[in-house]
């Protein structure tokens, strides 16, 4: 196992340069006049700009193999460049949104993922029958609902209604006592961080804050689970060591639990690789809405301004995850199921 | 109920409790304004040149005069103890030497004194340093006469270009600062400053408004790494990134409020009551200014009160006019204009999106096609202006009278402007090219920015009207990424294409030079052939304007000048829109200038349940 992580891990630099040559191809045929847009974001901010001096300032009018160089250069010190659309270095911008992110993903995907798996389970366990409609039409509808809609509608239920969820990460008075006081920030995830700092308020103010995106990422992810798992168990429901099994007297929640559910979790736990990338990559829509400033938006603002060092930044950030995250698993394949070997 | 059941439901609840335990509905000294047009570019007075630095500044620091009460006719001192006037004999007879006199106990945030010493550092720091793309042009046109460092430079008898400012000889670079220093000096509790050339706005620049007036602390600042103030070190400062500027991110103001943060990753800046401010302290104790871009949000956090006032775009208002708790304040007015140009020479090749064939053909429009003034009158009568602005603008504006805005002094209020007039626009497009455009037709791209829907409905409008006159004129709406539309603007390739100007500084001058003379903004988007004519038409006007000290010879001067725009119809200013606010009905006292960037002025308001 240890000759296959190595193996994959040489492969990194190669994906990474692979990755962050593909955008850098793709930006050179901006011309830096295109570029300097980063720089002056709308008609209004026209006043007095000499667009030239801008574009040399900033170095846009250098030719693109020269700024890769550059680029690559600056990247052996740690150094990814200056955002403009984010105002701070792009190792900063990271440093402070991926942790956010990583907070919304690991909150979301124990209801995601055990809410999906059981609701599959529910749905293959009564086949065909009205549990079995019920549950998929519920997840459906959440599969088929935008979401940018659907987190629209949360937001104004549990926020402007009952006043529970509100958007953000944390609430003013909370943010005053983060920002300004003397709370240290460990992590930059917010829970752990009020545990840590011994500061239960914040921590709920925290946790008020994450429920209406978990919630809409969980209603809206649910479906796309439950058809995996549903299928998967229908399969294994109809294997014939679960006929033994039931011949044996083992009573029905035995069989489901011990011999169905494990068999049949193989495709899920593909899928619920592929779903925890997703959220690591931040979900813009959801962020967004929820104004929770995660690393979806931060990509997706900067794309947006042609902020291209912004962009490289998080390409290869993504890249980094992508490659690690797919190994991960992959070596879980091999614990879930013996079968399997890593070669 | 099992056990696991259980404790899932238990911190449920104990979440959702939380929210009645720690929600804070009403806090009558937090203010939280939430807008929505994007965070601040630079804290740094000496950069800063957008609407949502100058917000944040606006509330840090102070500035040598204000309006008293917002209204720009009425200067009045802050930190300078008189406004300068040649009555009261603190400005020369030919305006040309100002002296301000220093209010002394004036603290800075850190505690320090006001000196003029520190008024004069900042000055002088600020012009040095000159940014590209900054508003240091304010301050080097007045008192050098040239609008850059590097123009200074030149005049020391430096290079007239230069690509990195080591390259420039020291004695040079000493020169410049000489040049530069000798503008402003510091005499007992006064500060001096001479003139080049006489420019009756100057004192406005030095009053509340923009950020570039605002007093920085020496101390402070060189603690900071700042320029130290040595005449042989500045270059070290000069044209610095805006991330690498002393006051990027950081302030010491002697303003009501504190800085205390600039959260850049959760887009808010937070700030704190200073409570030895001259003026006695705010009624406010923290506030906060966030940007959140998604208007349903913030609507949401209106009127659940945690924002006291949002930012809601004017196409948006009816979204909010029938909230309740909801206050509108409506018709606030601004000095601000819309403005659709023409490029005077289009480069055909590479465009043919937007020219077609680049012929006069019936299928595309020649390089010149607005270079022909009948071209431009006849577009100029097609527009429904009315229509606009009861339409699209819901009444709030005027329609305008040339190309300076009516809330401005020297503005001809009888000059005779377009009309909406399908039958004039028929008898210049007839009288164009000798007729060949009536008898050929022509079909042309006419450019808004991507999600700007109020200039495409201007647009829409023209297009329908025009293509009314003539079955064989066709007008294009394309909608163009502001990336791309900035590439073509820069080679003058957009046919039509619309920008709004807000005023820096309310005068005259401040519309005139953007809007006519050939090395203003726009000239040299609109091509060549606008350049060469503002050089006959416009430029030694221009420049006698802003010379005059005699308000009579400046009002003659722009009389002439509006008349000349409106006559060669060298644009179609079509509206000058008012702004407006939308806040909570518990905020009381709020204050509004037309020259502030900031929405609301976190000094003067306050939070009061009926």
């Amino acid at each position: 196992m240890l000759t296959f992580i190595a193996r994959r891990l040489l492969f990194l630099p190669i994906v990474l340069i692979g990755v962050t040559l593909m955008v850098f191809v793709v930006m050179s045929f901006l011309t830096p006049y295109q570029l300097v847009s980063a720089y002056i974001k709308s008609p209004e901010e026209l006043k007095n700009q000499s667009l030239d001096d801008l574009v040399r300032k900033y170095g846009l009018d250098q030719p693109a193999h020269i700024r890769y160089i550059n680029w690559v250069k600056n990247l052996l010190k740690g150094d990814l460049g200056y955002s403009k659309s984010a105002n701070m270095r792009v190792t900063e911008a990271i440093s402070k949104r991926f942790p956010a992110t990583i907070e919304l993903a690991l909150f979301s995907i124990i209801p995601v993922i055990f809410g999906g798996i059981w609701l599959g389970t529910i749905s293959a366990k009564h086949y065909n029958r009205p549990l079995d409609h019920i549950s998929r039409t519920f997840a459906i509808i959440g599969w088929s609902l935008p979401d940018f809609v659907f987190g629209l509608i949360m937001l104004m239920i549990f926020y402007g209604v009952l006043g529970w969820f509100p958007p953000g990460r944390l609430s003013m008075w909370a943010d005053t006592i983060v920002l300004t006081g003397d709370f240290v920030r460990y992590t930059g995830m917010n829970t752990v961080d009020a545990i840590l700092n011994w500061r239960w308020d914040i921590f709920l103010d925290a946790l008020r804050h994450l429920a209406a995106p978990i919630i809409t990422l969980s209603y809206l992810w649910w479906a796309y689970l439950l058809r995996i798992t549903r299928s998967s168990m229908l399969e294994v429901l109809n294997k014939d060591y679960v006929r033994t099994a039931r011949a044996k007297g083992l009573g029905e929640k035995v069989v489901v639990n011990r011999h169905v559910r494990r068999n049949a979790l193989i495709p899920v736990a593909t899928v619920s690789g592929s779903m925890v990338l997703g959220l690591l990559g931040g979900v813009v829509i959801v962020e967004t809405v929820f104004d929770y400033k995660g690393i979806g938006l931060l990509t997706a603002t900067g794309a947006q301004q042609l902020d291209y060092t912004l962009i490289l930044g998080t390409t290869l950030f993504y890249g980094l995850l992508l490659v690690v995250t797919n190994l991960i698993v992959d070596v879980l394949y091999a614990f879930i199921d013996p079968r399997v070997r890593l070669e | 109920m099992k056990a696991k059941y259980q404790v899932v439901f238990v911190l449920l609840l104990i979440v959702v409790m939380s929210a009645s335990v720690f929600g804070a509905p009403f806090d009558p000294e937090t203010f939280v304004y939430v807008g929505g047009a994007g965070a601040p570019q630079t804290l740094d007075p000496a950069a800063a040149y957008d609407t949502a630095s100058g917000e944040v500044i606006h509330q840090v620091y102070d500035t040598l005069f204000e309006y008293v009460d917002g209204d720009l006719e009425q200067l009045g001192p802050m930190l300078a103890t008189e406004v300068p006037s040649v009555e009261n004999g603190l400005m020369s007879e030919d305006g040309l030497t100002i002296r301000v006199p220093i209010r002394q106990g004036v603290k800075f945030h850190n505690g320090a004194v006001l000196t003029p010493e520190d008024v004069r550092y900042t000055f002088l720091r600020n012009m040095l340093s000159d940014p590209a793309g900054g508003p240091m042009w304010m301050f080097l046109e007045p008192l050098l006469d040239v609008q850059t460092m590097a123009k200074v430079i030149e005049m020391a008898g430096g290079p007239a270009d230069f690509a990195e400012i080591d390259e420039v000889d020291a004695e040079v670079l000493r020169r410049a600062y000489d040049l530069v220093a000798a503008t402003i000096e510091v005499d007992g509790n006064d500060v001096v400053f001479h003139l080049a050339t006489p420019y009756p706005p100057f004192i406005n620049i030095l009053t509340k408004g923009g950020s570039w007036g605002a007093i920085l602390n020496k101390e402070w600042m060189i603690a900071n790494g700042a320029w130290d103030g040595d005449p042989e070190t500045w270059s070290q400062w000069y044209d610095l990134a805006l991330e690498d500027m002393t006051c990027y991110d950081k302030a010491n103001g002697t303003g009501p409020f504190k800085l205390e943060t600039w959260d850049k990753s959760g887009n808010q800046t937070i700030f704190s009551r200073f409570d030895e401010y001259w003026q006695g302290p705010a009624k406010i104790k923290t506030a906060f200014i966030k940007d959140i871009k998604e208007l349903s949000t913030r609507l949401l956090m209106l009127q659940a009160g945690d924002a006291d006032g949002i930012y809601v775009g004017k196409d948006e208002l009816n979204q909010v006019r029938s909230l309740d708790n909801v206050v509108v304040i409506e018709g606030l007015p601004q000095v601000v204009n819309t403005v659709l140009f023409y490029s005077f020479t289009i480069p055909t090749e590479g465009n043919e999106d937007l020219v077609g064939s680049g012929k006069l053909d019936g299928n595309g429009i020649p390089s010149d096609f607005f270079a022909d003034v009948d071209i431009r009158k006849a577009f100029n009568y097609s527009f429904d202006y009315e229509a606009y602005l009861n339409e699209v603008a819901e009444g709030a504006g005027v329609i305008p009278k040339g190309p300076i805005p009516q809330i401005l002094p020297f503005v001809n209020l009888d000059q005779e402007y377009y009309t909406h007039d399908l039958a004039k626009a028929e008898e210049h497009f007839k009288k164009a090219f000798g007729g060949e455009v009536w008898e050929k037709g022509f079909e042309v791209g006419i450019v808004y920015n991507t999600g700007n829907d109020q200039r495409k409905t201007a647009l829409e409008i023209l297009e329908y009207n025009i293509e009314s006159i003539n079955p064989k004129f066709k007008v294009n709406v394309v909608s163009m990424e502001w990336a791309t539309m900035l590439d073509k603007l820069r080679s003058s390739s957009l046919p039509i294409f619309i920008i709004g100007w807000l005023m820096d500084f309310p005068d005259t001058h401040n519309f005139a030079v953007p809007y006519m003379h050939s090395d203003g903004t726009f000239a040299g988007y609109c091509g060549q052939g606008l350049i060469d004519l503002a050089k006959e038409e416009f430029d030694d006007l221009v420049n006698a304007g802003i010379k005059a000290t005699d308000p009579e010879e400046r009002e003659k001067i722009y009389f002439e000048l509006q008349k000349r725009y409106v006559d060669l119809a060298i644009g179609m200013p079509y509206v000058e829109e008012t702004t407006h606010r939308v806040m909570r009905d518990w905020v009381r006292n709020f204050h509004y200038s037309p020259a502030w960037s900031a929405n609301f002025d976190f000094y003067s308001v306050y939070k009061e349940v009926k």
